[in-house]
């Protein structure tokens, strides 16, 4: 909205420069967002807040400032000449559905001459953004911007029967409005119609064929009140906004209606000449009346935390148009007919506040006792994202639309949660796997010459089920900075494996290693399970190629809802053993189909107590030894709690480890 | 004197093996030769004493003596600065060219959204709020209605908000969480939500349809607007630094009454008026506002008894504003160039 400071010195005298007009504005509510010459003027930029459309006018403004300066405010002058003969003997106004019309002011000026627009009047409508049609139509605008009341001027020879019927369209029924288009009208559009047809919508914009023209010579003229909800409905469903119907959407001034048609009249016939008829037709059956609200005294103390004088509050209320009476602990205060939004106590504690003014009340804390807590998953959550950091992955935040056909592959079988009206069509589905964004974001990153690259993501997905938390982890080129020092490790299979291990071993989980039921997107011979939480493999070729990647790229999903769920293992300290640990090698034929995790299982099924720890430390696929066999080196480590280890003793718990891996066919390496 | 005289041989026969002795093993050879219990050549002289005349034994004793505490002292001497030499020689060839670049582990670094959630989340935890946690895809209800956000406001627009279906939508704002909490318990209410929510705007420079945001909510009785500022103010100067100023002016949300929108002064020119600022010198961070009655009639709280205020603040925002980030896109991107910087 733009807002003339000539115009408003129209209403009220200004102690302030312009800018400081526009502070002052800001700070009571009403933002100004530009101060702007223009001419010999200058023009603010209002962002009035949609429960405000009292504002949407000069006067409207010039109240405020009245509060805001405590300045009287002079009313425009509001009188139409009128002739001798009755307008109510020419022309009739009925109102059929009085629910979404409450009130039809109509007023007859015949022996106008259109024409052009005086200069004054042409450069005041320029400076807030109108462009100048002719001086009927300008007195309109004029009105709209000065008192905030959408009019509308037919030329009155054209309408049918000499009359005004306020109705629904009917089903079927079109209008040609005045920017030229053939709109198609229902029953839920309101509408001015003549005796025959439908001459405007009402609050949005008037027909072509009514319209005023050069040889337009009576006018009939319209103010009204029309149901916001209704305009606005319409509005939306034909899509046309005007500056009449954003006004009627967020309400308009019942009261205004009558004052905005006297001053409409008396300007067109100060530009256009002609004479109104005796009388003005009002059509208003059911009067609005004002709201009277309690206010009590203690409660804005309560409220906004230190009180305001009495004076002050009434002082406030005066100059906003409201009429506080005095109560016995307040005032009962009626509401001004410009004001919808102010249905409660608290409302009018608002108008207090923003015209003592928000800066006037003292900033303090709350006083309370007790003690607040982070989410249960937070503790759990910070161990991931430091270890994650400690690992070298970098935090990514990814926009969480997918691709249906690409969401269905990285999460076969899951049911996505639509978007009924998506920004694309190419990502109408919230996301059910988290792997394509890191996928696309380590693409991202190869196409600007980057090589090494490991990034992670917790965010939520959404299947239908309900959404839930996941983890990503997808790394590529080497594992850690390059460096002259000493070559670097690239990221594969075992690097993620092991880097998921230690990211979960610190959480209250059992991680059976599975390769059952593997991700579609994951190299069949390189990926595995761990428990039901995480996969951890390397990208399938063919995602590879669709990705246009060639270079290796590992991947992580990890079912971190659930980790964080279980939750960080209470740490219970063990003391540290007082005896040595004591190591021995094996090395072992293995058959080439019997994977490591058979190994380590038979050793556990030796059942040894003291056995602490097996690892391996040696693979060889090729060697003196049977092309269907490869060499395996492991060791194992003992320790007692209660004692040094003897020689025997330790040689007799690897015969036992050896006799269960003689059982699965495993040998001694001589 | 003949003891006396061998004496005088020995030593001058040390001094000139001394001499001649290079490295530690030929010190220790001569530590052998001179002075082993056993079959050292001064050990075996001084076993002599007892073959002298009585009186001579003193001064042969006291010869002897003196050479054995010699040969001692210079061996460990001769041994201390040959030890020294081989020090520097051997620190001399492991010396490194120590200006080449450490071996830096790589360190990951955390999203700028992740680092500004945290860095309030703490703020608000030291003043004793507690973190709660709501659903992404939420009702219609909980997002709009219970806010007292009405069937024609214009942010329900399908335009606007995105829709699973007329009951379903993603939350627009971290706001239904209020109506989750205090549905689910009684004042005292003091807490904050932190999550992501999604408003239909294309992403661009200075939009994005999915964004983060932190509900702040405070019910008690006694609570008033001044206690809305003093939080803002504390959060803004923990936040931004010391000097940041916090500014409330009048605005208008459905479910605050009195609403404000909350301004911070301008660090980058320090409130002079810059682009940032917009020549204003004062930045718009947030909404807030004290809780509107209509919303806990809603929920069934008693208006009479309990007041309490309300904000809601853009995480993404406040990230950009302390980071110096200008381009909403690149929070979302995921480009290592600018990650890295965290």
């Amino acid at each position: 909205m733009k807002i003339s400071i000539q115009w408003l010195r129209d209403f009220l005298d200004l102690p302030e420069a312009p800018r400081a007009v526009g502070e002052r504005l800001t700070l009571a509510g009403l933002a100004v967002d530009g101060v702007a010459r223009a001419g010999s003027d200058t023009v603010l930029e209002l962002d009035v807040t949609a429960n405000r459309g009292d504002c949407l006018s000069h006067i409207g403004v010039a109240r405020e400032l009245s509060a805001i300066y405590d300045v009287d405010i002079r009313s425009p002058e509001a009188a139409a000449a009128e002739g001798s003969a009755a307008m109510d003997d020419v022309f009739a106004i009925a109102i059929e559905d009085a629910g979404l019309c409450r009130r039809y002011c109509g007023r007859y000026i015949s022996g106008v001459r259109v024409g052009p627009s005086p200069e004054w009047l042409v450069r005041r409508l320029e400076a807030v953004g109108i462009r100048s049609v002719n001086n009927v139509a300008d007195a309109t605008n004029y009105v709209l911007m000065e008192l905030g009341h959408p009019l509308h001027a037919f030329d009155a020879d054209t309408l049918d029967g000499s009359r005004i019927v306020v109705r629904r369209a009917a089903a079927g029924e079109t209008l040609r409005t005045i920017d030229g288009d053939e709109r198609r009208l229902d029953d839920t559009t309101l509408v001015i119609a003549d005796a025959r047809r439908a001459v405007a919508l009402a609050g949005i914009m008037g027909g072509l064929d009514t319209e005023i023209s050069d040889r337009t010579t009576n006018v009939l003229l319209e103010s009204a009140w029309f149901d916001p909800v209704s305009v606005r409905k319409t509005a939306k469903r034909i899509r046309l906004g005007t500056e009449a119907s954003y006004r009627f959407e967020r309400g308009a001034d019942v009261a205004m209606a009558a004052t905005a048609l006297e001053r409409a009249a008396g300007l067109i016939i100060e530009l256009a000449g002609g004479v109104a008829l005796r009388g003005v037709i009002d059509v208003y059956p059911a009067p609005i009346e004002p709201d009277r609200i309690a206010l009590r005294r203690g409660r804005i103390a309560e409220h906004l935390g230190a009180a305001v004088p009495d004076a002050e509050v009434e002082r406030v209320f005066r100059r906003l148009g409201f009429e506080p009476r005095v109560s016995a602990d307040g005032w009962t205060v009626r509401t001004p007919s410009h004001r919808h939004d102010i249905a409660r106590e608290e409302d009018l504690i608002e108008e207090i506040a923003r015209h003592h003014g928000y800066e006037r009340f003292p900033a303090t804390l709350p006083v309370w006792s007790g003690q607040g807590r982070q989410l249960p998953s937070h503790a759990g959550e910070t161990h991931v994202r430091d270890t994650l950091a400690g690992l070298g992955y970098t935090e990514t935040c990814s926009i969480a639309f997918g691709n249906r056909d690409t969401q269905a592959a990285f999460a076969p079988g899951v049911e996505p949660v639509e978007i009924r009206n998506p920004l694309s069509e190419d990502a109408p589905i919230l996301r059910t796997s988290l792997v394509p964004s890191v996928l696309g974001s380590i693409q991202w990153n190869l196409n600007r010459g980057l090589r090494d690259v490991a990034l992670y993501e917790i965010a939520k997905v959404y299947p239908t089920s309900g959404e839930k938390r996941r983890l990503v982890m997808a790394a590529t080129g080497a594992a850690d900075a390059p460096r002259i020092h000493q070559s670097t490790v690239e990221t594969d299979f075992f690097r993620l494996k092991g880097e998921v291990e230690a990211l979960l071993s610190r959480f209250d989980l059992v991680l059976a290693e599975s390769t059952d039921a593997l991700p579609p997107y994951l190299h069949p011979g390189r990926s595995v399970r761990l428990g039901a939480v995480a996969s951890v493999g390397e990208l399938h070729a063919e995602w590879e190629s669709r990705f246009k990647f060639r270079q290796k790229i590992c991947v992580a999903e990890i079912d971190i809802e659930h980790v964080l769920e279980r939750g960080l293992r209470a740490i219970a300290t063990a003391p540290i053993p007082k005896y040595p640990a004591v190591r021995r090698d094996l090395s072992l034929l293995v058959a080439r189909r019997t994977p490591y995790r058979d190994v380590v299982e038979a050793v556990h099924r030796a059942g040894i107590a003291e056995l602490t720890d097996v690892f391996p430390f040696d693979r060889l696929e090729r060697g003196p030894f049977s092309a269907s066999f490869y060499s395996l080196a492991v060791t194992l480590v003992f320790q007692s709690g209660e004692r040094t280890l003897t020689d025997s003793e330790v040689q007799g718990f690897a015969e036992r480890v050896l006799a269960e891996l003689r059982k699965i066919g495993i040998e001694l390496r001589s | 004197m003949a003891g006396i005289d061998d004496l005088r041989q020995i030593g001058e026969r040390f001094d000139g093996e001394k001499a001649r002795a290079a490295d530690r093993s030929s010190l220790e050879e001569l530590h052998a030769r001179y002075l082993s219990r056993k079959s050292g050549l001064l050990t075996l002289e001084m076993q002599r004493l007892r073959e002298l005349p009585a009186d001579q034994r003193p001064a042969f004793g006291k010869l002897a003596n003196r050479l054995k505490q010699r040969i001692e002292s210079e061996l460990a001497e001769r041994e201390a600065a040959l030890a020294g030499e081989e020090r520097s020689a051997r620190e001399e060839t492991e010396a490194l060219d120590v200006s080449l670049p450490g071996s830096r582990p790589r360190i990951g670094h955390r999203h700028p959204i992740t680092l500004a959630r945290r860095a309030i989340e703490d703020i608000f935890l030291a003043m004793g709020y507690t973190v709660e946690d709501g659903p992404e895809v939420e009702t219609t209800y909980n997002n709009f209605d219970a806010l007292n956000i009405g069937p024609e406001h214009p942010s329900r627009d399908e335009s606007d908000t995105f829709y699973i279906s007329d009951d379903i939508v993603l939350r627009t704002q971290t706001s239904p969480v209020q109506i989750r909490t205090m549905e689910r318990q009684p004042p005292p209410i003091r807490i904050i939500c932190p999550g992501r929510v999604f408003r239909r705007d294309e992403l661009d420079a200075t939009h994005s349809p999915m964004f983060h945001q932190i509900e702040g909510l405070v019910v008690d009785e006694g609570i008033s607007f001044g206690d809305l500022k003093g939080t803002l103010d504390l959060l803004h100067r923990q936040f931004f630094g010391e000097r940041t100023r916090t500014r409330l002016r009048p605005s208008y949300f459905p479910f605050t009454e009195p609403s404000a929108e909350v301004d911070v002064s301008c660090e980058f020119c320090e409130s002079r008026g810059c682009r940032v600022c917009k020549h204003t010198g004062w930045i718009e961070m947030m909404g807030a506002g004290m809780v509107h009655p209509a919303v806990y009639d809603c929920v069934g709280y008693d208006t009479a008894r309990y007041s309490g205020f309300a904000f809601g603040l853009g995480i993404d925002r406040y990230a950009m504003l302390k980071y110096g980030i200008d381009d909403i896109p690149l929070l979302f991107q995921n480009d290592m160039r600018f990650l890295s910087q965290f």
